[in-house]
């Protein structure tokens, strides 16, 4: 038997027999269903339109009564891709919104194309091949009904899911159509829409799930279930590196309702479990009891020493003498020695956990031929990987049934949890459902990393920028996968050297920063670091240089000589326009208020904030923020709003409340009470301007996290003239 | 004994465990959610005798008569005017939250079907919306509000 689930009424997850599924997709082809397989540029596509024959990476069907399925292959955590992408199949199919229902795919990237959703990259990589999935259907079955009336393709158009005869103003519907289309060939290069005749692209369409989560029925991973399945809980070592030294689990097994406990070992691979003990109960509330009573000593390794404190004093030591070059233009110490002034800064910041409040969450079942997944991730495919080299299987045999991800932030990229619900079925023969206490989803993460930039940079005597030398020292990803990188290398620091900002001397060095935990990306990643930097350094060199920050930061743009980044100028600055004269920035306000503002280019988008404080000692009131965004053409203009407000409330509490502390190589922070995100009483007014823009669309979930912190920042600069150049800033104000 | 969503049931899990488990392992209804299991950021709300409560911490033997409503008995068919103004707003990100943020907002509105947007914080407070809807939720909970208030 091969389960999966389904949604019910009741909003329960249900198995049903896999058998069935495969007889419902058989009965809806032999129906006259018709199942598009969409070929990728460069693939060959062959005659027929039926399923088997291509190698689709988009996915779409239309059964005999015209309800339409859209299946996405990225997966969906709260960003609203699955709603973005499926309208974009919708948009040149001609569908009718309302009879579509979008479904994630299950991993499988030989057909759907990668999967992995992470740098806010799946519309820009999608957008296209969607759209061409839906027009080549849409041309299908606009030939299909030119043949029932025995009329040119040319007197008949697709119209909200039916097909019009321009003469006769006959109808016929899509899914009286599928049967004659399903044996035409796909055409390999359908025409798109213009801009002008697109209704769902652009416009304000409603998530398409958003009915079943107020009813309760949205199924996270946390939620899945099969009959026979048993709960597990873990505590895992809370040091990296470590390991098991002794345990007694003999209060733990005692238990009414525990089955088996069970030791994971550290798995030494990117996105394998760091180790630790778990318990496998009839429940999730006696398995997370009986961790509780595990008696664990733990052999705490080589890191045990790691203090974010000390290391943070650290990195910026690092930061503050040379270090390593990592990009070099014109002659930057000739610029500093000629310079009529110079200005220089140091910004830190902490460590950060993604936190989403489904904590990681998965159900296993490793059975003799074949692993079943079902999990909240944002990329099956690692899942396939991890799984398969660790059980030695064919990955083909490991089958990933994406769950919505109850916030991901990039998390749920790292399968360690899914890996461990993996080892706990092996070793119990049984599906188990592993679910993440709170604590165990904070001590246990592959966290934001902590950072020192220090910039110096050379001013003529007009104020212009005449060199800029930047070091940063921070732990970076590439640690993950080699840990014994002493420095950010290449990669990992370009950001800095590509900033559309006109330097002609420049340098950049990356400081020592061995890394003492896993870091992962985090939502934004290196933006959040870089944004703060550069848009709070502007400010201050604006500043100096007696000039208005948007006035300067124009000036330091057309600097920018570059003809590579002749687009990145003028996006940035249009951007940076909107902001400030959406915002009304540089007019009077009162006593105690100050308005800052900051332009980043992040995952080939571009946002600018103005954000409007009221300072009163150590209380501070964000009233409102402004953010300006050209994302190319925006696909969903009400889910690309919503990404940006939930930006500003990531930026927002990054800027000034949480940190993730390591003392004696651990974690300190246990749950929302000593990381505390942003709540409702702190939400300001977030206005959202877009760009009217004719560029490919990019992606919105990660770009506008950066400019939020230095935006603040310069707000409170401005109220108070008290500068903060370390985040989280409300613990370090006084 | 007790009641959830007009339904009666025995209560055979030990008595130290929150009605948070007992929903979702025992009875297998998912829609109420696990958050942080120390009532800080209430996915888990749920009414209890028609006043929004944290079911993470609260033990279920506590409850025995009690009458609890979990969003799937929020109303018949998503009509709840929480419900229509969620979806107006076009609240939900990942929605995980979700449900609590209604619960929690039900029983708000319960007491006070007019609430001031101070009072609207105040009371929202302990629910943690990690994708930050918090703008949505604030017009959604006065949407419904004005609705109830046209209802009297």
């Amino acid at each position: 038997m091969k389960p999966w689930l389904k949604h019910t009424e009741a909003g329960k997850s249900v198995v049903v027999d896999s058998s069935r599924r495969s007889f419902l997709k058989a009965a809806s082809l032999t129906s006259g269903g018709l199942m598009m397989g969409i070929t990728l540029p460069g693939f060959a596509a062959s005659g027929a339109a039926s399923a088997q024959e291509y190698s689709p990476n988009a996915y779409l069907k239309i059964a005999a009564n015209g309800d339409t399925t859209i299946y996405v292959g990225r997966c969906e955590m709260g960003q609203g891709i699955s709603t973005a992408l499926g309208s974009v199949v919708a948009e040149e199919l001609e569908a009718d919104w309302s009879r579509v229902t979008v479904l994630q795919a299950d991993g499988d990237e030989d057909k759907y194309g990668s999967q992995a959703t992470g740098g806010s990259a799946s519309m820009r990589v999608m957008y296209t091949r969607m759209r061409e999935a839906g027009a080549a259907a849409k041309e299908m079955l606009v030939l299909a009904a030119a043949k029932a009336w025995q009329v040119s393709v040319d007197d008949c158009v697709a119209e909200n899911h039916y097909v019009l005869n321009k003469a006769t103003k006959a109808k016929l519907g899509f899914g009286e159509l599928t049967k004659v289309a399903a044996t035409l060939p796909v055409p390999e290069k359908p025409q798109l829409k213009e801009k002008a005749d697109f209704r769902y692209i652009g416009s304000d369409l409603k998530r398409h799930d958003v009915d079943l989560v107020i009813r309760g029925q949205r199924v996270y991973g946390a939620d899945a279930s099969v009959p026979g399945m048993k709960y597990a809980a873990i505590v895992h070592c809370p040091v990296l590196g470590g390991k098991l030294k002794s345990l007694d689990d003999s209060g733990a097994k005692a238990m009414k309702g525990v089955s088996h406990v069970v030791t994971i070992d550290r798995y030494d691979v990117p996105y394998g479990s760091v180790g630790g003990v778990a318990v496998v109960a009839d429940n999730t509330w006696t398995a997370q009891q009986a961790v509780k009573q595990l008696k664990i000593e733990w052999d705490l390794g080589p890191n045990k020493d790691y203090d974010t404190d000390k290391y943070r004093q650290q990195l910026v030591a690092n930061v503050e003498k040379p270090a390593k070059v990592m990009a070099e233009r014109g002659d930057l110490d000739a610029a500093l020695a000629a310079a009529n002034k110079t200005v220089s800064a140091t910004y830190t910041g902490g460590h950060l956990c993604h936190a989403p409040i489904e904590p990681n969450a998965s159900l296993v079942w490793v059975k003799p031929d074949q692993i079943e997944v079902w999990a909240s991730t944002q990329s099956p495919a690692d899942i396939q990987k991890v799984l398969a080299d660790y059980f030695k299987r064919d990955k083909k045999d490991v089958i990933v049934h994406v769950m919505i991800s109850g916030g991901a932030f990039g998390r749920k990229f790292k399968c360690d949890y899914v890996h461990e619900a993996a080892v706990l079925s092996a070793q119990t023969g049984l599906p188990i459902q592993l679910t993440w206490s709170r604590e165990e989803d904070m001590r246990t993460g592959y966290y934001h990393s902590i950072s020192a930039q220090h910039i110096e940079a050379a001013m003529d005597e007009s104020g212009q920028v005449t060199g800029w030398l930047h070091r940063a020292a921070f732990p970076s990803i590439a640690t993950l996968f080699d840990p014994s990188h002493p420095y950010a290398p290449k990669g990992h620091v370009k950001d800095i050297a590509e900033h559309p900002f006109g330097i002609v001397n420049f340098r950049s060095e990356s400081g020592e920063a061995p890394a003492h935990t896993r870091i992962g990306w985090y939502r934004a990643v290196y933006a959040i670091f870089y944004g703060f930097a550069f848009g709070s350094f502007a400010d201050e060199l604006a500043h100096a240089a007696g000039k208005d920050t948007v006035t300067f930061l124009n000036q330091v743009y057309d600097n920018n000589g570059n003809p590579k980044q002749a687009e990145q100028v003028a996006r940035s600055k249009a951007a940076l326009a909107l902001a400030a004269e959406k915002s009304g920035f540089g007019r009077q306000l009162p006593a105690g208020e100050g308005m800052g503002i900051a332009v980043h280019y992040s995952f080939q988008s571009y946002v600018a904030m103005a954000v409007h404080v009221k300072v009163d000692g150590s209380d501070i009131e964000v009233l409102s923020v402004d953010c300006a965004v050209d994302c190319g053409q925006v696909v969903n203009k009400d889910g690309a709003t919503a990404q940006m407000e939930g930006a500003v409330v990531m930026g927002m509490g990054l800027a000034l409340h949480t940190e993730i502390h390591f003392k004696d190589g651990a974690v300190t922070n246990s749950n929302y009470h000593d990381y505390p995100v942003m709540r409702i009483p702190d939400m300001p007014q977030v206005r959202v301007h877009f760009i009217d823009s004719d560029h490919e669309p990019t992606g919105l979930g990660e770009p506008g996290v950066g400019p939020f912190a230095p935006a603040l920042a310069n707000a409170i600069f401005a109220a108070t003239g008290k500068r903060y150049r370390d985040l989280p800033l409300k613990p370090r104000m006084t | 004994m007790i009641t959830i969503n007009g339904k009666d049931y025995e209560v055979d899990v030990p008595a130290d465990m929150p009605l948070l488990w007992f929903i979702r392992d025992r009875l297998g209804i998912k829609g109420t959610k696990y958050g942080c299991g120390m009532g800080l950021c209430g996915a888990c709300t749920v009414l209890i005798d028609g006043q929004a409560r944290r079911s993470c911490i609260m033990p279920v033997a506590a409850l025995n008569g009690a009458k609890i409503t979990t969003i799937e008995g929020l109303s018949e068919d998503a009509s709840h005017p929480l419900q229509k103004a969620w979806l107006e707003h076009n609240v939900p990100q990942c929605g995980y939250c979700q449900a609590g943020q209604i619960m929690n907002a039900a029983g708000l509105l319960a007491q006070n079907n007019q609430p001031s947007e101070q009072q609207i914080d105040d009371a929202m407070q302990g629910n943690i919306c990690r994708c930050g809807t918090y703008q949505r939720i604030k017009k959604a909970i006065q949407t419904a509000a004005d609705e109830l208030a046209k209802e009297v």
